[in-house]
């Protein structure tokens, strides 16, 4: 009979699982049963198994949050596991003591008729996972193996590190050996974590495989549709424009002329909010001039987005200018292309995101500070991530990155939210920036994040002096953070007169402003 | 009511023909077929909650709680002064959405949480901006250059 041999065969698993450990082919005896597991995989089975029948053994097994946190194991390996295996269990009584029965429907068996007359199609193993996913608490809608996902989670972190730390001895056939058993790993974690893992992944398969990615390997307008979404997605990119909008609102409060230079102009979302704020000024709305600065691959698209903020300026009754600048590189700007006008016009320079590229080339951002000082501007403020991602030690950079991008794939995971289009593109965007930090070097890594403490050194020895951004400044990014959702989540914290907003107490983004030092107090130094 | 007791005597003397006419201003004795202009009045001064809730009432009072002055009073009203002045203010807003908007999409969202409904300068500067964004993000832009 089948279920005698069902049983049998399940405790085979348990010795078989390890005498076929080595073996890469189908186990035999399972397969004979209709169940296709990869021996290589029996042990891991196996212990699964012996793990979710101590669990179930317990009397209160519905309210077992082990259940509850539950793995999805790699689809295409077990998938057709699982549904030969529901297919089975169609067959059998309830009172069967064992558990892969329990493993697919929580719910007693005695309630559920449709059990036994069930066929194996596809929609009839629908109807039996639906009952047992809405009796256990868990809100994920996908079959679960009950297995604790947090040590899983440890357990792909450790595998992720022993990976890197093989990259980083340049022990590659260990590394290709490590590599390998992460992905699956990645894959049946469900959740941030298995996202974040995924993408490093691959870039530590990238970087075993010397795949370099050439920057930008992608369309710019991909890029560019990849940011509007983190943009809608989270708060981080809002959070750096108000922040940086409000510290130069205070440095021009009395200008009759405002001219800003944006070192990245992108889509110009940042402007709308600080020309209205200019509108409603009291005593009137000064002039604004927006110098937008460009790559090559935005070409005729910053001339198109200079018209649609004058278009808002007409509307909101702002005298606008605007002039796009492309440049190849940020260091190829000189003073004069700015047509600065110091006699009417309060200049403020502003940079989101824009610095940390120029650490690929030695002496870039020296000479690039060395030209914004030259243009003499009231203030300068810099929106940078908040992360070590450019020490020299691989294991290192490879560390940080890790927590880094956990935590904000983490912030990313309130789907009840977020739609899920913006989420997932969100999630390609950073991954982006993760495989650069892992997978890139030289010029070619661009993504090189430093600290705002070690932001401050470059600064300060270019000869700028830090500026403290206001209470306002505060007070509008936690107001901001609250309209964002992600629950308590999201927190703003002042750090010596800079803000950084951070996602469960680690800081992610840091913003601050500064200004040129005074030349009498650098002759006192 | 003197109003009303009009209305029944049109009531009484018209013909099918005149009642017909005159539908709108008709006959029903009620609050909800009060002048449109009376009407406004009395909408200066609810809250946003009753002024939301009165447009669904009727047509007329859809028309009429619509109207962007009496979404400017909801929102000006309890607002800690930004300094505009409010020929400003009113330029600027209507041009990017107009007070009703500014309110339901981002005002109200804001104040519910602190039941009292008082709203400060950060949190009408926040709006203002985030106003401004959306405003910008659905620009359908025509124009290009050659």
């Amino acid at each position: 009979m089948k279920r005698s041999h069902q049983e049998t065969s399940v405790e085979e698993v348990h010795s078989m699982g390890k005498k076929l450990e080595d073996d890469n082919n189908m186990d035999e005896f399972l397969s004979a049963l209709g169940y296709k597991v990869r021996s290589s995989d029996m042990a891991d089975v196996a212990q699964k198994l012996e793990q979710l029948e101590v669990v179930l053994s317990n009397d209160d097994v519905l309210g077992s949050n082990a259940l509850n946190d539950t793995v999805h194991y790699n689809p295409s390996d077990l998938s057709s596991w699982a549904e030969t295996m529901l297919s089975e269990l169609n067959y059998y009584p309830p009172s069967l003591d064992l558990d892969p029965t329990r493993i697919c429907n929580l719910t007693p068996f005695s309630d559920d008729n449709e059990c036994s007359s069930t066929t194996s199609d596809n929609s009839s193993k629908r109807i039996r996972l639906g009952p047992w996913c809405d009796s256990s608490e868990s809100t994920r809608p996908v079959v679960m193996l009950g297995v604790d996902s947090q040590e899983t989670g440890v357990r792909l972190v450790q595998a992720l590190v022993a990976c890197a730390e093989a990259v980083h001895q340049e022990n590659l056939i260990l590394a290709d050996a490590l590599v390998k058993r992460v992905g699956p790993l990645a894959a049946s974690q469900a959740g941030a974590m298995g996202k974040v893992a995924t993408y490093f992944a691959e870039a530590l398969a990238r970087r075993i495989y010397r795949i370099r990615p050439s920057s930008p390997a992608v369309d710019p307008s991909f890029e560019e549709i990849l940011q509007m979404h983190f943009y809608e997605s989270c708060p981080y990119l809002k959070f750096a424009h108000f922040t940086a909008n409000q510290a130069i609102l205070e440095a021009v409060a009395t200008a009759r002329g405002v001219h800003v230079i944006d070192l990245g102009i992108n889509q110009g979302m940042q402007w709308p909010a600080l020309m209205q704020a200019l509108a409603l000024r009291p005593g009137g709305s000064p002039s604004f001039r927006l110098t937008g600065v460009g790559g090559p691959s935005e070409g005729d698209g910053i001339q198109q987005l200079g018209w649609k903020l004058a278009q808002l300026a007409q509307a909101i009754g702002v005298e606008f200018e605007f002039k796009g600048l492309t440049v190849e590189r940020l260091t190829d700007l000189e003073p004069e292309m700015f047509e600065t006008r110091p006699e009417s016009e309060t200049l403020v320079v502003n940079s989101v995101f824009e610095l940390h590229p120029l650490l690929a080339r030695p002496g870039s951002i020296e000479k690039l500070l060395a030209t914004v000082k030259a243009v003499k501007p009231s203030v300068v403020t810099v929106v940078e991530q908040e992360a070590n991602h450019n020490g020299v030690v691989f294991l290192e950079r490879f560390n940080e990155a890790l927590h880094y991008y956990s935590s904000l794939f983490d912030s990313l995971e309130d789907g009840v939210i977020i739609p899920s289009q913006d989420r997932v593109m969100s999630e390609v965007y950073l991954g982006r920036q993760i495989l650069n930090v892992v997978a890139a070097e030289g010029t070619d890594r661009i993504e090189r994040h430093e600290t705002l403490d070690q932001w401050r050194k470059r600064l300060g020895s270019a000869g700028f002096d830090p500026v403290s951004l206001g209470s306002d400044a505060f007070k509008q990014a936690s107001l901001l953070l609250a309209l964002s959702g992600g629950g308590d989540g999201y927190r703003v914290e002042e750090n010596d007169g800079s803000l950084m907003l951070a996602w469960q107490t680690k800081p992610l983004i840091a913003a601050s402003a500064w200004k040129v030092s005074d030349v009498t107090a650098e002759w006192r130094r | 009511m003197k109003r009303s007791a009009s209305n029944s005597v049109t009531n009484g003397d018209a013909s099918n023909k005149k009642m017909k006419k005159t539908t709108e201003e008709d006959s029903e004795i009620g609050f909800a077929n009060l002048d449109e202009n009376l009407l406004y009045e009395v909408l200066k001064h609810v809250d946003a909650r009753t002024l939301a809730t009165s447009s669904c009432v009727s047509k007329i009072w859809h028309r009429t709680a619509q109207d962007e002055r009496l979404w400017e009073l909801i929102c000006t009203r309890h607002w800690a002064n930004i300094g505009c002045s409010p020929h400003q203010l009113r330029f600027v807003v209507l041009a990017l959405g107009g007070f009703k908007q500014l309110h339901s999409l981002y005002l109200w969202p804001l104040s519910s949480p602190n039941q009292h409904g008082r709203l400060g300068k950060d949190e009408l500067k926040l709006s203002l901006s985030l106003l401004s964004i959306r405003y910008y993000e659905k620009m359908n832009f025509t124009k290009r250059l050659p």
